[in-house]
Formats: structure tokens, sequence, C-alpha cells
């Protein structure tokens, strides 16, 4: 019961943070969903026994599941990777780390001509303005 | 032999372009003559018919090379090989001098595809062959200019459409009868044993023909691809694209010709075409439209034709393919050397053609003639046989042939228009330069032309192609006897009735040219097509703006709402779950007291650090979870994981703004909504799926053999670094390679300038408090660090060696070393020291790792640990493992620290000179920004003192 209420939490937290414009906001939701993640994992694995799983003859009515303890662990060493790896992302932007869509006002910009497969205007748009070609036959 | 020919023709291909370049415009004639000399081989020593060849090319699915020789691929390749010489041959004297690789490349190209395609008996290499002509006629017309892209996309669009159908025919036949031979599936009882998949399959096929063969509604891109030079029109129209939709039919013909949906869809798009197309025809005034509508009428006869299915039918629908090609190629060439000396072919502006170039105005009469079907050409001949074969047909033949009839006279009058309005008459002065052209340029066209009046009263000749043909087509021995005279049949008496109504119309032609010069439709199929293909690009456009964004927020709503769908149909559908066991304990309230906090605080500051250090107050109770729930590995991770969080976050928060945005209300309104609905959706799935059952058979048997199995007793590590530790060394290099993408990802974007340009708050402290002076400020840390950090190291290392038995192992050894690093680096007074090259660390970690498993091979796999007991001193091979992670760990830490921690982005990994300017240093007339780690006077030491 405690468990689901604080992966519902986390969850939450998490999911309001994500859906935000700055980066460092959208790391700290990765961070809170990473929790709710792992405690689920936990969670999963049974919270009614709860004794270490150490030594020679565990008692298994008492021991914790050790599965799931590996899982979480990996997942968290994992998860700082991939924090940094984000909070990296954050620091590279072009005025600081706001997100929001750029590409509409690029396309806006462009000023995209009628016909949909202008081959002069698909060049342009990688930079290569072909020579108009003249006639090779008649 | 049929490998050889095909061979034969590739090669020619693949020397054309050479030819082209190095010869030039001459470079027609050598690959002229070898085609010729092939279709003297096809014509006059052929294969047995029958004759086939095989090689494998995808044998798990039975697809081959397989080729085959029958009446059809004869007649077909010597239209081909025939029609591609005397075109070549003409385009040697049409074309400008110059190097034509191209042209010789594609059109030699399409001439070997044909041959392919004629004589495949493999339904794959059928479309293949097929897509390839497609790809050759793209190309074709693509080239010519600028103007013509448009056009050569039209094409390949509707084309590749039809191409489509095929594809779905080809696999849909080849999956039900169980080969992909073309013969065999022909003489498959499918056909007649069902009816409903014999009538799909044949409107595919027909749709895949009609599309090729520029049938209604596909007709508009042969008119439209006229843009390609002549040489191509002529091969286009005669021989090579419009003709594999024809051949297509009649290949297809033996098997469908009893399927009532394929004879009433060829006969009625076949009609409507060939009076719709003649009649367009009559409309044009520049002959090379006015050919190509021709075409399309020409082509709609021929498939109607093929639809009446019976052998008589498709008798004669083999015979006027041949003469097509022969009248349609002479008349194409013949316009060309028009327009090539007269530097026009509208028939308003030429006149006297026949003084001024009576060579060609004679030939192109004849090819108009033969077009006609006016006896004794073979035009008549063919003519007459599909009326006669029309009539004959059963249903409503008469009805068929009348409507046929009722073409020719639209053919007869656009006949007599090209030869009438531009040949008489005398040369106006605006052609004053017009004259015949030469002898090379007209032979090739004049030789089709002639043949066509010869073949006529020598039809006896070709008696011997046709009936072969037939006989391929109609799927029965078929033996035709072409003469001009059959006696008096319905035949004749239609053609009579078309000559006179046709005579009529050209004798009262300036009233038809007053009816007919109007738009017959609201609008053209060009712009139909054009219309189609915009709007398919604007839905692709619409579609794609669905995810076509920058911002993460767009494509993260996706899973989340997701998961709130599927929660719902779970709180539906899910039913019959365990009993729920005890599992809350006092404390775990309280744990969950803390992580609300924690996580609302987060969510609600609009300070970036303070946000930071609350979310803490959140991995802090998550990891006193962890201990609680018995995971003294896990809760011992997750700390030294918070910690190190923060700090790399600490170094990043100089580069961005102090406060986060305003969330604007609409938007936290929204993702509010979603939140609450994730977390919901979470905990009652948390609550209803989780905790209903013991202990897993998994983990039971972990805990039960682990300290038996590998002398290790902290049965998690031994799950990290014995049972699961493939799981462990891919971990590991995930690891590794984040580091490097950090490296890469700050060297390739610069990070953004270290101070963020904010207005900074004054720090208020006296001028002679040690805050002000970060060479100062750090004394305590220093201190601390030259204690703590050889603590901290010494203490790793025996985190690291005890782990196999007590809580401890590889990462957490790790982590703690890694705040030694972090320590050392808050401690530095200056960013100029670099730390240990820690992608050596991170590829030693990788090796030794590596290298362990790779030991485990002695024990016979990947990774097995080795066991060594010396006196009663227990060695395992998995604690040499756990070194590997140790340090790969602490490589990727450190890594991080000094690359984000940098100033600025460094260009060395291992330090060295930098090489980059500096910010600009802070403006003295500002407020003294907050002391920051950098040397602000360059006096300052460069190294801790020691």
């Amino acid at each position: 019961m405690t468990l689901a209420l604080i992966v519902g939490v986390l969850v939450a937290g998490g999911v309001y943070l994500v859906l935000q414009r700055e980066m460092l906001r959208i790391v700290l939701g990765f961070i809170l969903l990473s929790h709710a993640v792992n405690v689920l994992i936990f969670s999963a694995g049974g919270a009614d026994r709860r004794d270490q799983p150490l030594g020679d003859s565990p008692d298994l009515a008492t021991t914790a599941d050790p599965l799931p303890q590996a899982f979480v662990l990996t997942a968290i060493v994992i998860a700082l990777a991939i924090t940094i790896y984000m909070l990296t992302l954050a620091v590279v932007g072009r005025k600081d780390d706001d997100t929001a869509d750029r590409s509409d006002a690029a396309r806006a910009d462009h000023g995209a001509s009628e016909d949909a497969l202008d081959i002069a205007e698909v060049a342009r748009a990688h930079g290569l303005t072909p020579e108009p070609t003249p006639r090779r036959e008649d | 032999m049929l490998a050889a020919l095909l061979g034969l023709v590739a090669l020619l291909a693949a020397a054309a372009p050479f030819l082209g370049r190095w010869a030039g415009r001459p470079g027609g004639w050598p690959l002229a003559a070898g085609l010729l000399a092939l279709a003297l081989w096809v014509g006059l020593a052929p294969p047995a018919l029958g004759t086939s060849w095989f090689l494998p090319w995808i044998p798990s699915l039975d697809v081959g090379i397989r080729l085959r020789f029958d009446g059809l691929s004869w007649v077909f390749l010597l239209l081909v090989l025939g029609v591609g010489a005397a075109v070549l041959a003409y385009s040697a004297r049409y074309l400008k001098r110059g190097p034509h690789p191209g042209f010789y490349g594609l059109m030699t190209a399409f001439a070997a595809a044909m041959t392919g395609l004629v004589l495949a008996d493999d339904v794959i290499l059928l479309f293949v062959m097929w897509e390839f002509t497609t790809v050759c006629s793209f190309f074709l017309i693509a080239r010519t200019s600028p103007q013509a892209q448009a056009p050569a996309v039209r094409t390949f669009l509707v084309t590749v459409g039809g191409g489509l159908c095929l594809l779905g025919a080809v696999i849909a036949t080849s999956v039900r009868t169980g080969t992909t031979q073309l013969s065999a599936i022909l003489e498959d009882p499918v056909w007649s044993q069902d009816p409903t998949f014999a009538a799909v399959i044949a409107v595919l096929v027909a749709v895949a023909a009609f599309t090729k063969s520029a049938q209604f509604p596909f007709h508009a891109w042969l008119p439209d691809a006229m843009v390609a030079p002549t040489p191509v029109s002529a091969y286009l129209h005669a021989a090579a694209m419009v003709k594999a939709g024809i051949y297509l039919l009649l290949r297809f013909s033996p098997a469908m010709s009893d399927v009532l949906t394929w004879n009433v869809l060829l006969i009625t798009i076949g009609l409507v075409t060939t009076v719709m197309g003649a009649v367009f025809a009559l409309q044009r005034n520049d002959l090379k439209e006015l050919l190509a509508y021709s075409t399309v009428s020409q082509l709609g006869l021929i498939v109607a034709t093929i639809g009446v299915g019976s052998s008589a039918a498709i008798a004669a629908a083999t015979l006027h393919t041949m003469a097509h090609a022969l009248f349609k190629s002479a008349a194409f060439m013949l316009v060309g050397v028009i327009d090539h000396q007269a530097g026009t072919r509208d028939i308003r502006t030429l006149a006297g053609v026949g003084r001024a170039m009576p060579w060609t105005a004679a030939m192109l009469a004849l090819a108009a003639a033969s077009m006609a079907g006016i006896p004794p050409l073979l035009g008549f001949v063919s003519k007459e046989s599909i009326l006669d074969a029309m009539w004959e047909g059963s249903g409503a033949g008469w009805l068929v042939a009348g409507i046929a009839a009722l073409g020719a006279v639209f053919t007869f009058a656009y006949c007599a228009r090209m030869v009438l309005r531009p040949l008489p008459g005398t040369r106006p002065a605006s052609l004053s330069g017009m004259s015949e052209g030469g002898f090379w340029l007209v032979l090739p066209a004049a030789v089709p032309a002639v043949l066509g009046v010869l073949l006529g009263p020598a039809a006896w000749m070709l008696d011997g192609l046709t009936s072969a043909g037939a006989t391929a087509a109609a799927g029965s021995e078929v033996h035709t006897h072409l003469t001009l005279w059959h006696g008096l049949t319905p035949a004749l008496f239609l053609s009579l009735a078309v000559y006179t109504v046709g005579a009529l119309v050209v004798w009262r032609a300036a009233s038809v040219d007053r009816v007919l010069d109007r738009p017959l439709f609201p609008f053209t199929g060009v712009e139909a097509v054009a219309a189609w293909q915009r709007g398919t690009v604007a839905f692709g456009a619409r579609v794609g703006d669905l995810t076509r964004s920058d911002a993460p927020a767009r494509h993260l709503a996706v899973p989340i709402v997701t998961m709130g769908v599927l929660a719902a149909v779970g709180a539906v559908g899910v039913t019959g779950l365990g009993d729920l066991r005890d599992t809350s304990r006092p404390f775990d309230w309280v744990l969950l007291a803390l992580v609300t906090t924690g996580t609302v605080a987060a969510v609600s500051l609009r300070s970036r650090i303070g946000a930071l250090a609350v979310i803490g107050v959140t991995g802090f109770a998550v990891t006193l979870l962890f201990f609680t729930l018995g995971a003294a590995d896990v809760a011992l991770t997750q700390l030294l994981v918070e910690i190190l969080t923060v700090v790399v976050a600490v170094l990043l928060l100089r580069r961005l703004p102090r406060r986060f945005r305003r969330i604007p209300r609409s938007r936290a309104a929204v993702t509010g909504v979603v939140a609450v609905i994730g977390g919901l959706a979470a905990a009652v799935a948390t609550f209803a799926l989780t905790g209903r059952r013991g202990l897993s058979p998994t983990g039971e048997h972990f805990l039960l053999n682990a300290p038996d199995d590998t002398g290790g007793s902290n049965v998690v590590n031994t799950i990290l670094v014995d049972y699961r530790a493939l799981d462990t060394l891919g971990e590991l290099t995930v690891l590794g390679i984040a580091g490097v993408v950090i490296y890469v990802l700050l060297e390739s974007a610069r990070a953004l300038p270290l101070t963020y340009r904010d207005p900074v708050p004054v720090l208020r402290v006296p001028a002679t408090s040690p805050l002000v002076d970060a060479e100062t400020n750090g004394v305590f840390n220093r201190t601390f660090a030259k204690l703590g950090i050889p603590l901290m190291l010494a203490f790793s290392v025996y985190l690291l060696l005890r782990g196999h038995q007590n809580p401890g192992g590889g990462f957490i050894g790790a982590l703690v070393a890694a705040s030694a690093f972090a320590l050392a680096y808050l401690a530095a007074s200056s960013d100029t020291q670099r730390r240990a090259s820690y992608f050596r660390l991170i590829g030693a970690g990788i090796l030794i790792a590596t290298g362990t498993g790779l030991l485990g091979f002695l024990e016979g796999s990947f990774l097995k640990p080795l066991h060594v007991d010396i006196g009663t001193l227990h060695l395992t091979s998995a604690v040499l493992f756990d070194v590997g992670v140790y340090l790969a760990v602490i490589g990727v830490v450190v890594a991080s620290l000094d690359l984000l921690g940098g100033w600025p982005a460094p260009k060395q990994p291992t330090g060295g000179t930098r090489t980059e300017a500096p910010d600009p240093p802070p403006d003295p007339t500002e407020p003294a920004p907050v002391p920051t780690r950098e040397p602000v006077t360059t006096g300052a030491p460069t190294k801790e003192e020691s």
C-alpha cells in the first residue's frame, strides 16, 4: 500500500516535471521517474520479507528477494550515467536550457513553395543550388 | 542461349555510357548494330520454343533467375531489339554533337530491362524488370531539362502505383500456388477453382498494365512525358514502356481469359480509352502530342481486343502490337525529323513539307496510312482482324466492334489531319531554311514505315510469328492465315463505314475543329495527377507534424498518455488478483511523507539550486526505503549516486539561469492533469499487480545456492558478478559509452558560458570576509580533503574487496572513490588541474572485466567464475571482475566531473594547453559576482599548496 502510494507520488511529480520546458526540470523529473521504477521493482519482489539477503543460511520466510535488488542496483548506476548525459544536454543549448519547439518557426521562415516536389526547393533546403542544366537533346 | 542473349544486351548497356562519352553522338551506331545483330539472331535463328534457363537467386523462397522463351517472348523480343536498333541509329544523327553517356546508357539499359521482362519466367524477376523499366523511363524523361522533372515525377508515381498492384498480384499468386515460376502459376488450377481470387488478381494485373500502357484513367502521363526527346518517345511508345503493359496482359491471358471481371474490365477500359484518345488526338496541333494521344488510343484498342479473349482476338492483338510498333516508331522519328529541320512541329505553322522534304513526307504519309488502317498496309490487316475478332466475340460483339469502329473513325480523321495539314502546299517564308534531313537520319525512320507497306500484301510472312505469339498468349494452338482479302466479312463493311464517316469528318474539318477547340473536361489528367500528388504530400506533412518537434514534452506525453489508457483498460479487464500480503510497516508512512514533501517542493520551486536540493530529500527518503526493504547494497548505491548527481548538477548550474520560468497556467493545468492521471495509474497498478505473491522461484534459488555456487554470501553481489555477470558487463560498456558521449557532445557543441548573464545578487559581506576570495574560502575543504581523500580511497578498496561477502562491491566502492575525486575537485583552487586520464580508467575497467570473462573459457564458458582455494583463503575471479566494474565506474564519474567542471570545455581529455579564448572578464562596473572557483586575479596560485 505505502509502496504503491510512493510510486504514485513519484510518477505524478516526475511526469509533471518532464512535461515542462527547461531541460533541468526534465532531468529532475527523470530522476523522480527512475526512483518510481526502482520502488516498483522492489514492490514486485514483495515488501513483506525485509531481511538482508546475506549469510549462508537465510530464512526464506523473512529474507528479501535478492533478484530485484540486483536489478535496481544496476538500474541506479545506469540512471546516473543517463542523468549526467542529460545534464550535459542542458548546457549545450543556444541561450539556456529551454527546449521549446523551434522547428515550427524555422519552417515558417523557410517559405515553402506551392509545388511540394519542387526539386529546386529541395536542393536549396539541402544547401545545393544547382545550375539550370541546358537541354541536352533537340 | 537465353542467358547469353540477356547477357549480351546487358553487356551493351554496360558499354553504352562509355561509347556515349568517347564516341559522342556516333556511339549510337555500334549500339544499334549490336541490337540489330541480336534482333536478326532472334528473328532468323530463334531458340526452340519452350527453351528455359535457371539460376538460383533466393533458394529459400524458391526465387530464381528463370528465363523462358516462347512465342510471346519472341514477338516482343523482336520489337524491343528491332525498334531499339532503329531508334539508336536514328539518335546517332538526331542528337546534338557531343558526349551522350547518360542517354545511350539509359536507352540500352531500357532495352536490357525489356529483354529481361519478356524472358522472365519468375514472377519476382518479372516484377523487378517491370520496375526497372519504370526507373529507366523516369531518368530518360527527367534528365531532359529542369522543366521535365515534374512530368518525370508524375510518370514515375503513376507507374509505380501500378507496380505496387503488380507486386500485390505477384505475392498473392506465389503464396497461393506455392511457386514463383510464372509458367507454372499460369497453369495452376486455382484460376478456375477460385473465381474470387482470380477476379482480384485480374483487377490487380489489369491496373498494373493500365498504368504502364496509359489506359484511362491513368493515361495522362504519356502525353505529359512528351517533354522527353523524340528518340525516347519513339522507343517508349513503340516498343518499350507502354508495350510492357500489353505484354503483361497477353502473358496473363491464358489464365485470365475466362475470368469475367477481366473481360469486362479490359473491354470497357480499352474501348473508353481508344475513343477518348482518338478524340484528344484530333484536338492537338502539336504533332508529337497528337502522336502521344494516338498511342493512348491504339493501346486502348489492343487492350479491348485482349479482353475479348478468343484465340482470334489474341492473334489480332498480337498482330496489331507489331503493326503499331512499326508505324508508331516511324511516325515519331519522322515527326522528329520535321521538328529537327523546320524547328517546329505545330501543324498550324507547318506547310509545304511535302515539297521541301519529299522523302520524309512520303514516309510519314505511309506510316499515317498504316495507322488509319488503309489497305494494303499492315495496319489494315491488323485492324480488320481486330474488328473481325470483336464481331465474332461472345456477348454483344457487334456493340464492341461498333465502338471500336467509332474510335477508328476519329483515328482516320487525325491521321488525315497530320498528313493533309502540314505536307501539301507551298513552304511559307518563315520556314525558308527547311530542307530534307540527311540520309542517315531518315533511313532508320523509313525502314519501319516501308516494312509496314511490304508486310501488308505479304502478311503471310507474319503467320509464323503471330501464330507462335498467339499460341503462347491464348494457351491453345493457334494458326493464323493473314491476308489482305478476307471476303465480304462484317469487318470489311465496318471498315468501309469507317472510311466513309472518316472522310466526312475530314471534309468538314473546319467545323470539327471548331467543335473540338475547347476543353472537353473541366480539368486535365495532368492536373488531376498533380493535385493528387500535392494532396498526398500535404497529408504526409500533416501526419509528420504530429511528431515533428524539438520539444521533448510532446514526445514524452505519448507514452504517458498511453500508460493512462492501459491503466483504464486494466482497471476494467483485470480480475482474479491474489490476496494482498501485509506489506506496510509504520515507518513506511514517514518515508511516504518525506517523498511527498520532496516531490512537491521540487515541482513547485522556481529556484534551480533549490529544486536540486529538495530533490535530494526524495532521494534520501528512497534510500532509506531501500534500506528498510532489506537492500543495504542498493541503499548505499543510491546514497552515493544522490551525492554525485548533486555535485555534477551544481557544476552545471553556473551556466544556467538562476530561476526556472514561471509555468503558464494553461500548461500547468494540462501537464498537471496528465501527471495526476499518470500517478494514479501507476499507484493503482502497483497496488493491484505487485505484493501478492511469495518469494520468486529465481530469488529462492539464488538465496539457497549462492554461497555454495560462488563462495560469496552477499547474494546481491553474487548475482551481479557471478550469475548475471554478462548483464553487468553490458552495463559497464553503457557507462563507458556515456562518458565518451559526454566528451564528444561537449567537443562538438560548446557549452554555454560559465556565468549566465542574470542579474547577479550582491553578496552582502564585508570586504575582509574570506567568502570574497575563492582561495581563502576553500581552506576548509582543502584541509579536509588532505585527510579525507586517502581515507576514502582506502575505504573504497576495502568495500570493493569485501563485497562478495558483505555489503559493498565494485559499484559501491567505485562511487565512494568517485566521491573522493569529487571532493578533490571541489577543493582544488583552480580548474587547470586535470585528473587521471579517465578514458584509460574506463578502458581498463572494461578490459579487465572482459578479460576475466575470457578466463571463464578455461572452465567452459564466457564469464564463468573460477575458484581457487589456498588453504583457508578462498579466491574467485568474480572479485577480479568486480575490479573492472570499480575502475569503469570511477572513470565515468571522473570524466563527467572533469568535462563539465572545466572552463571552457576542455579540448584535451587529459589536460594540456587550452587554445580557446576564455570568456571576457566580468565588467568591473557590475556588482561583484559571487566568487567562483576561477582565479579572479592572474596572480592566484594555480595549484593547491602542499
